[in-house]
C-alpha cells in the first residue's frame, strides 16, 4: 500500500505527551489512598525447601504492624492458585518455596520501614531440599521434583492433529507438537541434513515502574489500583481466587511506566487484596526493583534443529525440538511453548516439518510473557540456522533466504493466514541501507574484523481468536471520550486510537480523550498484549465511533427533515448540500438541560477456524528486518555493533513516531540481550538481580549508526494498519550472530555474544 | 527516633522551611510532603536516574540524597522547569521529538539533559551519548532522546 495519501502521513503530538514531559502524568506508583498501609514481602532465600515451620509472632507484636500473610491465609481462599491454562502458583508460598524470592509472607504495616522491620521478625524454618536449576538438570533421571501432585487447569486448545499436554512427564509443564508431512522421509531423501543446537538466554524486562498495586476492600467490594497490563484478565482471576462474582471486583488502570510484558496476567495482585482483607484498610504494595528481578522473566532455551536442503539451496523439512525454562510456575508459559514450536518454520516454505517443544520447571524465577513471546527465541535459532546452511552450502545468505521466502499471500502454514507483507521488499530495503552489496569481506584491519549479517525474524500478531470492546461518547460539544482497555504502556495507545475515533468522526484530534481505565465502566478488552491494540481495540474503536457518527446523523435528519444518507459530518456541523449545520445548537435546542451524549458501541472477534492450527488463523504477520555490521576484536572477543538496521511493517502507520519508537525501542532491547544482558544464576541462585549488577542498554551502547524504518504493506486494522510493537526484537540476535560469523568465521549459537564466548569459539577454530 | 532537622530549600522558585527525619531522602520528601509526583522512583539505588532532580544546578539522584543535604540550596524538579506556563525548550524538543513513551525515566531524563546543555550548549553526538547514559530508558532505544537533545540544543536557552 502506498501509504503517501495517508491521512496519517504528518506526525503528531503524543496527546498523553504534555503531561510526560511536565512530571503531570499519573502512575499507579503516584496513587495514594487515605488510611492506607504499605506492604513488604518475604521471599525465600532458598532456591527448593519445604516449608517446615513459619512464627509471625514477633512481627505481628511490633507496633504500626496490621497485618501479616503466610501460606495458613492463603489455604484458605476458594483457589489460591493462579497461572494461564495451567494454575500452580499460589497467592503466597503454602508448603514449599521453589526459587531464590519466592513469596514466602507478607506484611502490611503503616509505613514501609516498618514493614521491612517486621519482615526481620518472621521466623520461618525451611528443610532445603535438592535443586535443579538449568533445563538438563530438571529432565536427568531421579531429578528432584518441583511438585509432587498435578497442578490444577488444563492444557492450552489447539486444532485438529496438534499435540498439547499438561505435565506430561517429571518437571515437565507441558508439551506442544506440531507435524506437517513425513518429515523424516523428506530428510532422508535431502541432499544435505543439518543439525544445529542453540541456547538462549533468560533476561528480565526492567520496567522503571516496578510492579504497584493498592487494594481496598469495602463490603463486598474489592479494588484494585493496578500496574497489570490486563486489568479484564487480572478481574477474572481475582473473583476465581476469592470466589466472587466478577461484577463485585473493580479495577482500575493508570499510565503504566513500562511493561514489555513483565506486567501481564496475574502475580502479586491478590497477596495485595489478601492484606487489606486481613487488614481492613487500603494496601500498596510497591515491589523493589530488585523484587522486580525476581517476578518473571523471558524463557531461557534449548533449541535443536535439524533441517534438510537440496544441493541447490532449496529448504526440505525441519525437525525441531525445543525446551523452554518455564522456571518455577507456570505463569505464561504453557501459552509460550505453543508459539515457540509454531513459530519456529520462520517466513520459509517446507515439504514437511515436525516440532515438539516444552517448558521445563526449575528452581528459578518463573518465567513468562516478554515481547516476541516465543517468537525471539525461535527466530534466533531458526534465523542462525538459516545463515549457517547458506554458508555451508557457499551460497550468499541473502540469496539463499530470497530463494525459499514465503511469497506475499502463501500461507504461514497450510490452514493459516496468508503472509501479509513483502518479505524480499523488506530483505532489499535492508541490504540496501546497510551496503551489503558493497561490502568488502573479512576486511581485516589488524586484529579487527568487520562482517554483515541478515535476518528475518517473523511472528503472527494480534493474538489468536482474539476480541475487544469499546464505547466512544460524544458530548454536545463534539468532544469525545473514547473508553477502551488497551492500557497506555508507551505504546501510544492513547494517541492511536483517540486518531482513530476522530478520524471516523471527521473531527480534530485533540478534540479526543482517551478515558480513564476502570472494569466498572469501561469496556471488556482481552488485555494489552501481543501488538493488538491498534488492530483488535482499534477494529472496536473504529466500529464504536462510527456508530456515534451515525446515531449523530440520524438524529441530525430527523431535525432537518431529510435522510441520513443526504448528510455528511465535518467538524461537529452536519452538511447537507451547500448548507451547514452546527450541532451544538441543534442538541441544546431539542435536549436541553445538560445536553445529551452520543454513545457508540463497537466490538470485533476474530473468527475461531477450526481448520487453523492454533483453532484461528493468524490475523497479520509481524515481520522484522535486520541488518548488522559488527566490528569483532579477534584478541579480546569483543563484538562492536557499528550499523544496525531494522525495519518493520505497519500495515499502514496511524501514528508514525509510536510506531518507530516500537521498532528502535525493542530493537535496543534485543541488542542488549545480544550483547550483555542476562539473568544469571550460580549454584542455585540469581547472582546478579540487582540492578546494579543486571546491566540494560545505555546511550552509550547504541550502534554508531542505528537505522529504523517501517514499510507499509497493509493490514486487517483500521485504515490498514496493523501491530508493530513487538516486531523490532524478533530478527537482531540472528543478525549479530550472522555477523560475527561473517567476520571471523566462527559461530555463536549461545546469547549473549559475550567476548569470553566469542574468544573461546574463536580460539577453538581449526 | 532522632529529632526532625528544619531546613530552608528553595524549589521550583519558592522558599520553603521543612522539618525532616534525619533518614528521609529527597525524593520522599519531594513526592509524600510536597506532591511534586514528577520525581520518579525506579531502582531506589541511583542507578536508574529516574528520580534526577537539579540541585544548585547539579542532577542528583534524589532517592539517594538526604533531605538535610539541600538545606539552604535550590532544587528544581520537573514541575519547575517551564516558566510562564511555557515549556522549556528541552521539554518541547522532547514532546515534539516523540523521545518518550511509558514517561517513566522522563522527568529525570529531561532535567539530566537540562544540565547538559547548561554546561555544553553545543554538544556532539559522543558527549550526548555518554551524558544520557546517566539515564536509563527501557522503552525508546535513546536514538528520538539524542535527536530531541539535538533539537534543544539547536534552539538555544529559549
Amino acid at each position: 500500500m502506498d501509504g503517501a495519501a495517508s491521512p496519517f502521513r504528518a506526525p503528531v503530538i503524543a496527546l498523553d505527551g504534555p503531561d510526560k514531559v511536565t512530571g503531570a502524568a499519573r502512575y499507579t506508583f503516584d496513587v495514594s489512598l487515605p488510611g492506607m498501609l504499605h506492604a513488604k514481602v518475604l521471599r525465600s532465600p532458598h532456591p527448593h525447601a519445604r516449608i517446615r515451620s513459619i512464627d509471625t509472632g514477633r512481627a505481628e507484636g511490633l507496633p504500626g504492624v496490621a497485618a501479616v500473610v503466610t501460606g495458613i491465609d492463603a489455604v484458605g481462599l476458594p483457589d489460591p492458585y493462579y497461572g494461564v491454562a495451567i494454575r500452580d502458583q499460589p497467592v503466597v508460598a503454602i508448603d514449599k518455596v521453589r526459587y531464590v524470592g519466592d513469596m514466602v509472607a507478607a506484611v502490611a504495616a503503616v509505613d514501609e520501614e516498618i514493614a521491612y522491620r517486621a519482615l526481620a521478625l518472621i521466623e520461618v524454618h525451611y528443610d532445603p531440599l535438592p535443586a535443579v536449576t538449568a533445563i538438563d538438570q530438571a529432565l536427568a533421571e531421579g531429578a528432584p521434583l518441583l511438585f509432587d501432585t498435578p497442578a490444577a487447569g488444563e492444557p492450552i486448545k489447539l486444532g485438529d492433529g496438534l499435540v498439547s499436554l499438561k505435565e506430561p512427564r517429571p518437571n515437565v509443564l507441558c508439551e506442544f507438537g506440531y507435524t506437517h508431512g513425513d518429515a523424516d522421509a523428506v530428510l532422508a531423501a535431502s541432499d544435505h541434513v543439518f543439525e544445529d543446537r542453540f541456547h538462549f538466554s533468560r533476561i528480565n524486562h526492567f520496567h522503571l515502574e516496578p510492579h504497584v498495586n493498592i487494594a481496598r476492600v469495602t463490603g463486598e467490594l474489592i479494588e484494585l489500583w493496578s500496574c497489570n497490563q490486563d486489568p479484564f484478565v487480572l478481574r477474572s482471576d481475582i473473583a476465581r481466587i476469592f470466589g466472587r462474582h466478577a461484577n463485585s471486583i473493580r479495577i482500575h488502570a493508570s499510565h503504566v511506566g513500562g511493561g514489555f510484558g513483565g506486567k501481564s496476567f496475574c502475580k502479586m495482585e491478590p497477596l495485595v487484596v489478601l492484606l487489606a482483607m486481613k487488614a481492613g484498610r487500603p494496601v500498596r504494595l510497591c515491589l523493589s526493583l530488585d523484587e522486580s528481578l525476581l517476578t518473571l522473566t523471558k524463557h531461557a532455551g534449548i533449541l535443536i534443529l535439524k533441517t534438510g536442503v537440496t544441493r541447490d539451496g532449496r529448504l526440505t523439512a525441519r525437525k525441531s525440538e525445543i525446551q523452554l525454562d518455564g522456571g518455577a510456575y507456570s505463569d505464561a508459559s504453557a501459552l509460550t511453548v505453543v508459539k515457540t514450536g509454531y513459530r519456529i518454520t520462520g517466513p520459509y516454505r517446507w515439504y514437511a516439518v515436525a516440532t515438539r517443544a516444552c517448558a521445563v520447571r526449575t528452581n528459578t524465577v518463573p518465567a513468562g510473557s516478554f515481547r516476541g513471546f516465543g517468537g525471539t527465541q525461535a527466530s534466533f535459532a531458526s534465523e542462525s540456522q538459516i545463515d549457517m546452511i547458506a554458508r555451508r552450502l557457499g551460497i550468499d545468505p541473502y540469496d539463499f533466504r530470497c530463494k525459499n521466502l514465503l511469497a506475499l499471500g502463501e500461507p504461514f502454514r497450510p490452514g493459516d493466514s496468508g503472509i501479509d507483507s513483502d518479505l524480499a521488499k523488506g530483505l532489499d530495503e535492508v541490504i540496501e541501507r546497510l551496503g551489503y552489496r558493497q561490502r568488502v569481506r573479512s576486511s581485516a584491519q589488524g586484529h579487527k574484523a568487520r562482517g554483515m549479517g541478515l535476518s528475518i525474524g517473523i511472528k503472527d500478531g494480534g493474538g489468536t481468536g482474539n476480541h475487544a470492546q469499546a464505547l466512544v461518547k460524544v458530548l454536545p460539544s463534539g468532544r469525545v471520550i473514547v473508553s477502551a482497555a488497551a492500557v497506555e504502556i508507551g505504546q501510544g495507545a492513547t494517541t492511536t486510537l483517540s486518531r482513530i475515533a476522530a478520524e471516523t468522526l471527521n473531527l480534530p484530534l485533540d478534540w479526543v480523550r482517551y478515558g480513564a481505565i476502570d472494569t466498572d465502566s469501561t469496556p471488556l478488552d482481552n488485555g494489552t498484549h501481543a501488538s493488538c491494540g491498534t488492530v483488535v481495540t482499534g477494529i472496536a474503536v473504529m466500529r464504536a465511533a462510527a456508530d456515534a457518527r451515525d446515531q449523530v446523523l440520524e438524529f441530525a435528519a430527523e431535525r432537518l427533515g431529510c435522510t441520513a444518507a443526504e448528510l455528511a459530518l465535518d467538524n461537529w456541523t452536519v452538511r447537507r448540500g451547500n448548507y451547514a449545520h452546527p450541532l451544538e445548537p441543534m442538541i441544546a435546542e431539542h435536549f436541553g438541560g445538560a445536553g445529551f451524549e452520543f454513545i457508540g458501541r463497537g466490538m470485533v472477534k476474530v473468527p475461531n477456524d477450526p481448520k487453523a492450527p492454533l483453532t484461528a488463523a493468524a490475523l497479520f504477520w509481524m515481520p522484522c528486518w535486520v541488518g548488522a555490521e559488527v566490528e569483532v576484536d579477534r584478541e579480546t572477543g569483543k563484538v562492536q555493533v557499528v550499523h544496525l538496521v531494522v525495519g518493520a511493517d505497519s500495515g499502514r502507520s496511524v501514528n508514525t513516531i509510536a510506531c518507530r519508537g516500537q521498532v528502535e525501542g525493542a530493537a535496543l532491547q534485543a541488542l542488549g540481550q545480544s550483547l550483555f544482558e542476562e539473568l544469571r544464576y550460580e549454584d542455585g541462585k540469581p547472582v546478579n538481580a540487582t540492578p546494579l549488577d543486571y546491566r540494560v542498554p545505555l546511550a552509550r551502547d547504541l550502534p554508531d549508526q542505528y537505522e529504523s524504518f517501517v514499510l507499509e504493506h497493509g493490514g486487517p486494522g483500521p485504515f490498514g494498519a496493523k501491530g508493530i510493537g513487538e516486531a523490532g526484537m524478533l530478527g537482531v540476535a540472528s543478525a549479530i550472530a550472522n555477523a560475527i560469523e561473517d567476520a571471523v568465521g566462527v559461530r555463536v549459537t549461545q546469547i549473549p555474544f559475550t567476548p569470553e564466548r566469542v574468544l573461546a569459539a574463536i580460539e577453538a577454530a581449526p | 527516633m532522632t529529632e526532625a532537622i528544619e531546613i530552608a530549600v528553595t524549589i521550583n522558585g519558592r522558599a520553603h522551611r521543612l522539618n525532616v527525619a534525619p533518614r528521609r531522602v529527597l525524593a520522599d520528601v519531594l513526592r509524600e510532603d510536597l506532591q511534586l509526583l514528577g520525581c520518579k522512583i525506579g531502582c531506589d539505588q541511583a542507578v536508574c536516574g529516574a528520580c534526577t532532580v537539579l540541585v544548585d544546578e547539579m542532577p542528583v539522584t534524589a532517592c539517594t540524597t538526604f533531605a538535610f543535604e539541600v538545606d539552604r540550596k535550590t532544587v528544581i524538579t520537573i514541575e519547575g522547569l517551564a516558566e510562564g506556563g511555557g515549556l522549556d525548550p528541552v521539554q518541547r524538543a522532547f514532546l515534539e521529538h516523540g523521545a518518550f513513551q511509558c514517561g517513566f525515566c522522563t522527568p529525570g531524563m529531561i532535567l539530566s539533559v537540562k544540565a547538559l546543555l547548561a554546561r555544553h550548549p553545543e554538544p556532539d553526538e559522543a558527549l550526548i551519548r555518554q551524558w544520557l547514559s546517566a539515564n536509563i530508558c527501557r522503552c525508546t532505544g535513546y536514538q528520538m532522546i539524542v535527536e530531541a537533545v539535538r533539537a534543544a540544543a539547536r534552539s538555544g536557552p529559549g
